[in-house]
């Protein structure tokens, strides 16, 4: 095996290793040490990183999934038929278990409601012990239905990170689309009748929610971020410090990258009742980048003046910005 | 030169070229294990001059590179061939210059891939399609299975290096008949 072989082993392991779910912080040091060591490590790397990628497309509709070969086909079929059936019983035990112990059959499937404040951000945890972070001005509700853990993301944006059952799926429904949960950490936001995806970690599928197109979702994989609108879906790659910038809200910070005030000032009101307004677009197109705290908008108000010479007005509604 | 413009430059504008890069290199060696080296070493000699500022041209940049690697290679053969040494001095580049690399579609990515997942070996491409269809982790899918944490990562970095090369414009077949864990495996 000569050397180069053997780097290429290595990155593949890396690869391998980093969609595991137990990498830390101390595995993100541990490889970027081994990438700075060569340029070597480098190529090799980043070519595998970027050929295994290219191969998501595999996924990207659900009936070019390769078929089982024709002898270990019905074997599957008995165990996922014998499994859902165990699963079925389970859930009817669970629904008897709950009439039972409430004494109001009206209740089963149980579900149960989430909600926050403008402003304000929560984190829960679900009875399979997947966890939700619900961002600001947002509602949310989960049960398990047959068998499948289901989520209703009525308004806002929420994080979650799923805790991997291949026998239970996780289905986040969003109005007019729904996004099935095949990997761990991603986020979903809804904004009118579009939906919008950023996965940290694994991939999701995302399809209109129609039982005849079920099986055309399109996949979105780590660092991607897919906007869905009607029967549409676009992607978009995104680095993955361009993945932690969109997800920077979960420690109260809003990220921005040549990003117009105007989009910046529609985050900030999204997280505060006092709204900012500009009186011109020449201010509303300036383009800025950074981080700010979300709920702070006098602080970023100040910074605009300071740094662009914006004038700013404060009143109980919000502030005014004119150039 | 950060590294984030590094790599977006590598993968943007170097491995697209990789399908006649591939090719040119091929009609240059003589043994096909060969190959991954002078592929590897062609990558590393491009980073590490980019590394200093990015090339007006990449297809010239990157080609001129793969000359100069194979000529020091065949100048450091024991038995040396002076025509094959010839042969390549006399290679010009532009040869290869007149094909046009287009970025595969999506489609032509998902044909690809699938294509791909076809040519590994069975027991690889089941642990591929758990990783990557079913999402499933390591150790879930050798419980599935019911083989050792340490298989499903051998065939799983397989996999990723097969399927990489076949997407990349490679005939998707990784030898790895000399690595002893392999053996080893077998013997088990």
């Amino acid at each position: 095996m000569s050397a180069a072989d053997r780097i290429e082993e290595r990155a593949a392991l890396w690869l391998v290793q980093r969609d595991e779910p137990e990498w830390d912080a101390s595995d993100d040091a541990a490889l970027a040490a081994w990438l700075d060591e060569s340029f070597a490590h480098q190529a090799a790397f980043w070519r595998l990183e970027h050929g295994w990628r290219a191969a998501d497309r595999i996924v990207a509709t659900g009936a070019a999934v390769a078929e089982p070969t024709p002898e270990e086909r019905p074997a599957r079929w008995w165990r996922s038929t014998a499994l859902m059936a165990l699963a079925a019983v389970l859930v009817l035990a669970c629904c008897i278990g709950l009439m039972v112990a409430r004494g109001k059959p009206e209740d089963a499937p149980q579900q149960v409601r989430f909600a926050t404040a403008v402003g304000e951000r929560r984190s829960v945890e679900l009875a399979d012990g997947s966890r939700v972070m619900l961002n600001t001005d947002s509602v949310m509700r989960a049960a398990i239905v047959d068998g499948r853990r289901r989520v209703w993301l009525d308004k806002g944006e929420a994080f979650f990170d799923v805790v991997h059952q291949a026998d239970h799926p996780f289905v986040i429904a969003t109005g007019g689309h729904r996004v099935t949960v095949l990997g761990t950490r991603f986020s979903v936001r809804r904004d009118g009748s579009a939906t919008k995806v950023a996965v940290e970690r694994g991939a999701v599928r995302i399809d209109d929610g129609h039982p005849t197109t079920e099986e055309r979702g399109t996949i979105v994989a780590a660092g991607d971020v897919a906007i869905a609108r009607g029967h549409s879906v676009l992607l978009a790659a995104r680095s993955s410090d361009g993945i932690e910038d969109l997800l920077s809200w979960r420690t109260g910070v809003l990220t921005f990258d040549q990003t117009t005030l105007a989009e910046a000032a529609e985050e900030f009101n999204r997280y505060n009742r006092r709204q900012i307004r500009f009186t011109d677009q020449k201010a509303a197109q300036i383009r800025i980048g950074g981080s700010f705290e979300a709920g702070n908008i006098d602080a970023f108000a100040r910074l605009l003046h300071e740094a662009f010479g914006l004038e700013v007005e404060h009143d109980t509604a919000g502030v005014t910005i004119s150039s | 030169m950060d590294e984030a413009a590094l790599k977006t430059w590598f993968v943007g504008s170097v491995l697209p070229l990789e399908p006649s890069l591939g090719r040119m290199i091929r009609r240059h060696c003589r043994n096909a294990e060969d190959v991954i080296d002078v592929r590897q070493e062609v990558y590393e000699r491009a980073l590490r001059g980019a590394a200093r500022g990015l090339p007006a041209t990449t297809r010239h940049y990157v080609f001129a590179i793969a000359r100069n690697v194979l000529i020091d290679r065949a100048r450091r053969e024991k038995v040396v061939s002076f025509e094959q040494v010839a042969d390549l001095e006399e290679l010009n580049p532009a040869a290869d210059l007149n094909q046009t690399d287009r970025q595969l579609d999506a489609r032509d990515q998902l044909r690809r891939a699938l294509a791909g997942l076809d040519r590994l070996p069975p027991r690889c491409r089941e642990v591929v399609r758990l990783r990557k269809i079913e999402g499933l982790s390591v150790r879930d899918t050798a419980t599935r299975l019911g083989v050792t944490h340490h298989t499903v990562e051998r065939q799983l970095t397989l996999g990723i290096r097969a399927i990489t090369d076949f997407m990349l414009g490679g005939d998707g077949r990784i030898d790895r008949g000399d690595h002893p864990s392999t053996r080893e495996e077998a013997t088990r």
